[in-house]
């Protein structure tokens, strides 16, 4: 958490506050940059992206329409290969199921390599609660914690801390002044980690895949602490996601050309580990004793929702934080949860099934799109937010401004007389504020706009004012059409009609 | 057949000169555009806000004015895009419902029409200024719609195009939301100005009237000389139309 | 009143079983349908049908692999005979005065017989006795030494299985990692590797399966690339034949 005395509570404070801070700005636009610029090169020499990308949503699909087939088979795999399985529905619970592993082994550290569902559990903090040191191991979310701050970005969780300040942190813990280098930083971090790998009692995960017919998980990583954290401690806890299935390996070989390219336009991650069961009665490493919780968190409310189930569909890749427009210049800490970007702002209120407790997050987005273009396995984030904003509205806590304002909206356009009538008076009270063509004030719903722009007056006569001349003027000198242009026409409409044409997204 | 006007509240109010281009353009080749009055607005503000029921009381004058249209065609990629919603803003109204699979089947965003229906690529015009071009979102992303200006463009004469760094990039309008996060929204068109200095080109052109009214509004406000048009404008202006 | 571990083991996994059920039924239930029991239709199983009828020849493979693993800041040498596989490690030894090596206890490696071309160092086999601490000792080794048992061209991925012989930490723990890849046991996609496991069964497959594509490596501080940072940082890929 972070150390900040009073910190702002909506997505528009906490906005604000990123766009001030010009470094973060600056970081947050480089490593978009970089990795979208990454992902798009990858994907571009791989080939056929978007029947990839079809294949990965199809996948992803049909396992959750068949969850409970799936998860089933996974859970007997993985109990048959000596796996000690847990479920969770709450995250409470995931909580209390883990403390009571740490407790009962005595444990006094545990080493984590990411698990974005530990952060969504605050589970750090309920180990340290105990008394049970917990030392995250990535890189960055070592800085992080070092820092006492949640990260950033799914995938760089540190991006908004500069060199200094890391040095800063490491020499803290190194008892000495450390170089603001890289080379240096991250060699100070492999010699400490190295002492805390070899001691840790406890070694705990997250889970990329977990492949059903054989009970195995799946660790996706590049500097090889994930590894470590699952072959050195005795003990192995791994915090699953109910949705991170997948039915085989075969299936994983979609899964893994999509997801290190979409993340960080590398063909492959630098290990993938996959680990079926604790280590067997001859191997002299790995844990004796393995378990995974398997986390639903609000997860399950989602399945059955046909708006919202294609959310489970998501392989956390961070594509759509790189191709977000907002994102890049906000940062993830103003998403005020544990996702940030795109997937982050369907996501927290998605799980979260207390509508009265959603914040405006749904609102930081211009719908643009990107992210849905971005996403490895083609979740309509853009429509999904939407319908967020829907189900704000129709449980009553849509803002009360914007609903008169709305109101107001559909009495004018309901019928175009009230409409014309609007525009009459539109253009009567524009007199008030317009000044050489333009309208410059910051008054009222101005201010807003008109921070960044000059609004331009409305014109004397609309469209439709002067369309009765302008159709005269026109049906007086109009050319005749070309009997090829016409035919044209008409086979598309009689396509239409037979059902062949017609026209869809494109 | 009947080919009709969609003209949008936007341009309707803010850029009528837009719609009259649209006109000359199509009446070059034949094409005379029918007005159906009781139009309003596609319901889009209303729609993407969360407010369902005042949007499909917006919806219902599109699709009553277009109900015997053979062709729908507008001067925006979002409000044809708009109208791919309705079968989903309808979809507990049977009658509605079908009244919008009909609509979606048969409307255009205007270079989609020119190019796709018509079959036209050159309208003979003469545009000798150096001219960059900004895709709007729904337009490209949801309609497709990529090639069609480009062609048009390619095939004007004395145009000099300059590609605009980070095109795909949203220019921050985003409806309601460049009021409701306005610094956010403010950050994202002053980057879109940023880009469109650097090309240094004299037109900025566009699909949407609401994306280049929001980054018109902001090259205005830092008395950025940029002129900003729609390519209908572009077009009928360069084929001595307008 | 503490529990032994296999007592408390016993209760935690009653009361999974107890949930298990719930769980599931709480799924069939959300997606309003009865529980699925039978193995559902999946057409769309692995990669795309052209992809699985790509294919390179095995000297495209070596070569590609090659390339592939150089981008990421890994080395390779390309060997005729495992001769010069000895020949090529101990000079590497000598050259980075490497003192403590580990190796996997394979026959291949065994017949390299390192101790004879290396007497001054110290040369460990992985799991060769019951009293030593060998996650200590591949911590404390300069080189690990292990064989691939599959690669990928596409990627540059080797993939190394644990065993009783073969520790997963020789190839993670030790500064230098040399890894021996039989030039044949290249194939060209990474879902050729992969379907074996599914043939194999659950049965069959060994706790560790990891996959590596190069050596260790982060961007995280600010987006600058340093190699090396928990697992190893100078890999080798040794193609042989």
């Amino acid at each position: 958490m972070s150390k900040t005395l009073t910190k702002p509570n909506t997505v528009k404070a906490r906005a604000e506050l990123a766009l001030n801070d010009e470094f973060l700005r600056k970081a947050v636009k480089f490593t978009t940059e970089r990795l979208r610029n990454g992902k798009k090169n990858a994907s571009a020499e791989h080939g056929n992206w978007d029947e990839w990308r079809e294949r990965g949503r199809q996948i992803r699909l049909h396992t959750i329409a068949h969850l409970d087939y799936y998860l089933n088979m996974f859970v007997n795999n993985a109990r048959a290969n000596g796996v000690h399985v847990h479920f969770a529905e709450t995250g409470a619970e995931a909580v209390r199921i883990a403390l009571e592993i740490a407790k009962h082994k005595q444990a006094k550290t545990v080493v984590k390599s990411k698990s974005m569902v530990s952060e969504e559990l605050h589970l750090n903090h309920a180990l340290e609660e105990i008394g049970v040191e917990a030392i995250e191991t990535d890189l960055g979310e070592y800085i992080i914690q070092l820092a006492g701050e949640t990260p950033s970005h799914i995938v760089i969780p540190a991006i908004h801390k500069n060199r200094h300040q890391i040095a800063e942190l490491l020499s803290e813990v190194a008892g000495e002044k450390l170089a603001a280098d890289t080379t240096v930083l991250a060699g100070f971090v492999r010699k400490k980690l190295r002492e805390n790998f070899l001691e840790a009692d406890i070694g705990m995960t997250g889970c990329n895949f977990a492949i059903a017919e054989t009970g195995s998980m799946v660790l996706f990583e590049n500097e090889g602490n994930a590894r470590m954290v699952t072959t050195l401690p005795k003990t192995q806890i791994t915090l699953m996601g109910m949705e991170r299935i997948i039915p085989s390996f075969q299936d994983l070989e979609v899964m893994a050309t999509l997801l290190p390219r979409s993340a960080t336009g590398q063909k492959l991650t630098m290990y993938m580990s996959c680990i079926t069961g604790p280590r067997r009665e001859a191997d002299a490493d790995g844990p004796d004793e393995m378990h995974i919780i398997i986390v639903d968190n609000g997860r399950s409310l989602q399945l059955g929702d046909p708006e919202f189930q294609e959310l489970l569909n998501c392989i956390r890749c961070g594509a759509c934080l790189n191709a977000c427009p907002v994102y890049r210049h906000i940062g993830g800490h103003a998403y005020g949860g544990t996702y940030s970007g795109p997937i982050g702002a369907v996501l927290t209120p998605a799980l979260n099934k207390n509508v009265a407790e959603w914040d405006d997050i749904a609102n930081a987005s211009s719908l643009c799109g990107a992210c849905y273009e971005a996403c490895p396995v083609k979740i309509p984030l853009h429509e999904m937010l939407i319908y967020l904003r829907r189900r704000k509205v129709e449980s009553g806590y849509g803002n009360k401004l914007e609903s008169a304002g709305m109101k107001g909206f559909a009495s004018i356009m309901r019928s175009a007389k009230r409409y014309r009538a609007a525009l009459g008076v539109g253009k009567l009270g524009q007199k008030l504020v317009v000044r050489g063509g333009s309208i410059r004030t910051k008054l009222g719903p101005l201010k807003g706009w008109n921070a960044y722009r000059v609004t331009p007056s409305l014109p004397k006569t609309s469209f439709r004012q002067r369309f009765a001349a302008l159709d005269e003027e026109i049906r007086q000198g109009l050319n005749e059409m070309s009997p090829e242009m016409r035919s044209r026409m008409e086979r598309i409409v009689k396509q239409r009609e037979q059902g062949k044409g017609g026209h869809g997204h494109g | 057949m009947k080919v009709s006007m969609f003209i949008t509240c936007l341009s309707d109010a803010l850029f009528p000169r837009v719609g009259e281009a649209m006109v000359r353009v199509l009446a070059k080749y034949g094409v005379r555009l029918d007005f159906p009055e009781i139009q309003t607005c596609c319901g889009q503000p209303a729609f993407n806000s969360g407010y369902w029921e005042e949007a499909r009381a917006s919806a219902r004058t599109i699709l009553d004015a277009f109900e015997e249209s053979d062709f729908v065609i507008a001067p925006s990629g979002s409000c044809i895009g708009m109208i791919h919603h309705y079968p989903k803003l309808f979809e507990n109204d049977p009658v509605q419902l079908e009244r919008s699979r009909r609509l979606q089947g048969k409307s255009y965003e205007f270079t989609q029409f020119l190019v796709q229906v018509l079959g036209v690529t050159d309208v003979g015009a003469e545009f000798p200024h150096k001219v960059t071009y900004h895709p709007s979102c729904h337009g490209s992303r949801l309609l497709g719609v990529k090639d069609e200006p480009m062609e048009l463009m390619k095939n004007v004469k004395g145009l000099e195009f300059v590609p605009l760094p980070f095109a795909e990039d949203c220019c921050g309008f985003g409806g309601t939301f460049a009021v409701k996060m306005a610094d956010i929204s403010g950050a994202m068109v002053a980057e879109k100005a940023d880009h469109v200095k650097e090309t240094e080109a004299e037109v900025l052109v566009g699909l949407d009237m609401a994306c280049l009214m929001n980054i018109a509004g902001h090259l205005r406000y830092r008395n950025e000389p940029v002129r900003v048009m729609h390519l209908a404008e572009l077009l009928a202006e360069g084929a001595n139309l307008l | 009143m503490a529990e032994t571990d296999r007592e408390w083991l016993a209760k935690l996994e009653a009361q999974s079983r107890a949930k298990q059920e719930a769980f599931m039924n709480g799924i069939a239930q959300r997606l309003k349908r009865p529980r699925v029991t039978e193995a559902p239709a999946h057409p769309f199983r692995g990669a795309p049908d052209f992809w699985n009828a790509f294919e390179w020849t095995p000297e495209e493979r070596i070569e590609r692999f090659s390339d592939n693993w150089r981008s990421v800041g890994g080395h390779v040498a390309r060997l005729a005979g495992y001769e010069d596989v000895r020949s090529f490690i101990a000079a590497k030894a000598n050259e980075m005065g490497a003192r403590y090596i580990i190796r996997q206890n394979e026959r291949e490696l065994a017949d390299l017989k390192l101790e004879e071309a290396l007497p001054d160092a110290v040369v460990s086999v992985w799991n060769s006795d019951p009293d030593t601490n060998w996650k200590a000792r591949s911590a404390e080794a300069d080189f690990g030494i292990v064989m691939a048992d599959y690669a990928a061209a596409y990627t540059g991925t080797v993939a190394v299985l644990s065993s009783k012989d073969k520790g997963r930490s020789v190839s993670l723990l030790p500064t230098v990692l040399m890894i021996v890849i039989p030039a044949e046991r290249i194939r060209t996609r990474l879902g050729e590797v992969l379907i074996g496991f599914d043939r194999a069964g659950r049965e069959n497959l060994p706790a560790g399966i990891h996959f590596i594509s190069g050596p260790s490596r982060s961007s995280d501080i600010e987006n600058d690339l340093t190699i090396g940072v928990h697992g190893p940082g100078i890999v080798y890929a040794l193609v042989v034949g």
